[in-house]
């Protein structure tokens, strides 16, 4: 497990040992990975955060559509083997997504009831925002390659 | 059988004393499919968690007995999970106080779950 912001930590551990998932991404609504579990290559975090923020941002849109006030909530893909869990929680720094990959020795439910700990757990040990962060414009690659340096260790 | 009918069914369950919820629940994914609850329980909760104790009894007792279980029962120090198979992947699951009567309810459990199949 790697994470960027330390109180991350816990409440992830605890979802990835109560669920039983096998992978975990946490992130902003942005893509900006906060913290993994079980990915070994930086390209596939990477992938996962885009595609996992492009999906929740298609369907908040479709919830739009469709009457829904907010959103869907969670997006759940089950596949024959592995399904997928993709869900926005509110923290103190805004909005943030967890994607979790889990097995058949998991289940949907065990998913959103573990998940829905976690968010609360995360959201009550969240400090409030951090006021003047450099986030863009010429630090960003800087600080692209430092949150991939935490999330992978020396490999990227 | 029509939701109406299951409903009927799952509030005869929690009709007996000490019974707090009745659920229908499909184990493989962990989801309520119908429920009747008393009080502020989570069957959505209840049924994720009872739906993994299944899937590993159910592993259990096929590498113990070589068959699967049609029910399952957890005695608790503070209440009773009685569970039994219906239509795969449905099961009817009861959550009682321990004070239940226990054959009563194995009984009404087992018969309305031969019911969903």
């Amino acid at each position: 497990m790697r994470v960027l912001e330390p109180w991350v930590a816990e409440p992830l551990t605890e979802l990835v040992r109560e669920s039983g998932a096998r992978l975990a991404l946490i992130m902003t609504a942005s893509g900006q990975v906060v913290a993994q579990y079980g990915f070994a290559r930086s390209l596939d975090v990477m992938a996962a955060s885009s595609l996992g923020a492009g999906i929740l941002a298609t369907t908040a849109a479709l919830a739009r559509l469709t009457g829904e006030s907010g959103d869907f909530g969670a997006v759940v893909h089950q596949g024959g083997g592995r399904g997928v869990w993709l869900a926005g929680f509110d923290t103190p720094r805004g909005r943030w997504i967890g994607l979790v990959v889990f097995g058949n020795e998991s289940s949907i439910g065990l998913i959103r009831l573990f998940f829905g700990r976690f968010a609360a757990q995360l959201a009550a040990a969240t400090p409030g925002p951090v006021i003047g962060r450099e986030l863009l414009a010429e630090g960003f690659e800087r600080e692209l390659d430092q949150s991939l340096r935490a999330l992978f260790g020396t490999e990227g | 059988m029509t939701d109406r009918d299951l409903v009927a069914r799952l509030e005869l369950v929690v009709a007996i004393p000490g019974v707090r919820a009745a659920l229908i629940a499909a184990v493989d994914d962990g989801l309520v499919v119908h429920e009747a609850v008393m009080g502020d329980l989570a069957a959505e909760d209840v049924a994720a968690l009872v739906a993994a104790f299944i899937r590993r009894g159910t592993e259990l007792a096929i590498g113990v007995t070589s068959g699967p279980p049609n029910l399952v029962q957890l005695m608790a120090t503070n209440g009773i999970v009685v569970a039994a198979a219906g239509s795969e992947p449905l099961w009817l699951i009861a959550v009682a106080s321990p004070d239940t009567e226990l054959g009563r309810l194995r009984l009404l459990v087992g018969d309305l779950a031969g019911q969903l199949k």
